[in-house]
């Protein structure tokens, strides 16, 4: 018998879920499809399985560690097919999207936010607050909105080419430098969603990684809190 | 002396890196990037070779000097040694 199986399209792949609890279906609703046939991805959730493995951190919720542990697997699978999660904040603009990335707490989220207050949200979307997947089609690099965006949940399911990826340091001034690749490719290395146990995904993530860096341009980004740090990407990246 | 059969080492948009996977993905989570001697000598110590065995395939390769094969080898190894990249 299948428990709670539904089907979901995520960075243009399909995926039956079983298993998923309450909180996680919800969240996972406004990906969902009906959809007859086989799925690219299967992903069956063991609940006793997954509460054993959840008791290592207490800290955390069932549900939590259910988000973090399907969303972790969703970004693993995705490498066998071309496509990978960055650990960033992705905005679209006018078109195109904008990833913020940098560890945790330098201001990405932050920085996403003011972007929705100077240019409005409608104009300024959110496509996921935490770690989009990033996927080639017809040779455009696309970042996807994905049900997992870390604590917040801010995600819409869009597809929108992606134009820049723009790694942040506070600072007192605002100012914007494109990265050599070799800056670049650790900086990318670090915050991508990393298959630590399977060498064949590693050299996956690798490739696509080659390949962003042949096709996008990378950015540092020394900047403060404020408009001007939006106008200052804005004017390096659309103008 | 043998390198860590866990690591990836791959040409990244003009940048030789090493990455751990496995285990030795727990022990560290970072990369490691090599330039282009650096990249010679990790791809010789995916078999188990000695420094004499290094010094001559770098001696072969390239077109140094025995000191100078010998420097660049021993820079190596003391960052190799140092991050624990040998099994």
């Amino acid at each position: 018998m299948k428990i709670n199986l539904n089907h979901y399209k995520i960075a243009d792949l399909t995926i039956a879920m079983e298993g998923a609890g309450e909180t996680l279906q919800r969240l996972m609703k406004p990906y969902g499809v009906d959809t007859k046939g086989k799925a690219d991805i299967t992903m069956s959730i063991d609940r006793e399985k997954m509460n054993k493995t959840g008791e290592e951190y207490p800290h955390l919720s069932s549900d939590e560690w259910e988000y973090i542990q399907t969303g972790y697997a969703f970004a693993c699978k995705l490498l066998d097919f071309g496509g990978f999660c960055l650990h960033s904040s992705a905005v679209a603009l006018d078109g195109r999207a904008v990833l913020f990335s940098g560890p945790c707490g330098t201001g990405k989220s932050t920085h996403t936010n003011l972007w929705q207050q100077y240019f409005g949200p409608d104009r300024a979307v959110i496509i996921n607050d935490d770690r989009p997947a990033l996927r080639m089609a017809k040779n455009i690099f696309y970042t996807y909105g994905t049900p997992w965006s870390g604590k917040s949940t801010l995600n819409t399911n869009v597809r929108v080419p992606l134009g820049a990826v723009i790694f942040l340091k506070q600072a007192k001034e605002n100012h914007i430098r494109r990265l050599d690749n070799k800056e670049a490719v650790q900086m990318l290395i670090y915050q991508s969603q990393r298959p630590s146990s399977y060498r064949n995904r590693m050299n996956s993530l690798l490739t696509l990684i080659d390949g962003l860096l042949h096709k996008i341009p990378v950015y540092q980004m020394d900047c403060n809190i404020s408009f001007d740090a939006v106008k200052t990407v804005y004017n390096e990246i659309y103008q | 002396m043998k390198i860590k059969s866990d690591y990836v080492i791959r040409e990244v948009a003009g940048t030789c890196v090493a990455v751990p996977t496995g285990k030795a993905s727990i022990d560290f989570s970072g990369m490691i990037s090599l330039n282009s001697t650096g990249a010679f000598l990790w791809k010789q110590l995916a078999e188990d070779k000695s420094e004499q065995e290094l010094l001559s395939a770098m001696l072969e390769e390239y077109e140094t000097d025995e000191a100078t094969a010998k420097a660049d080898i021993s820079e190596f190894f003391n960052k190799i040694k140092a991050a624990d990249l040998l099994e």
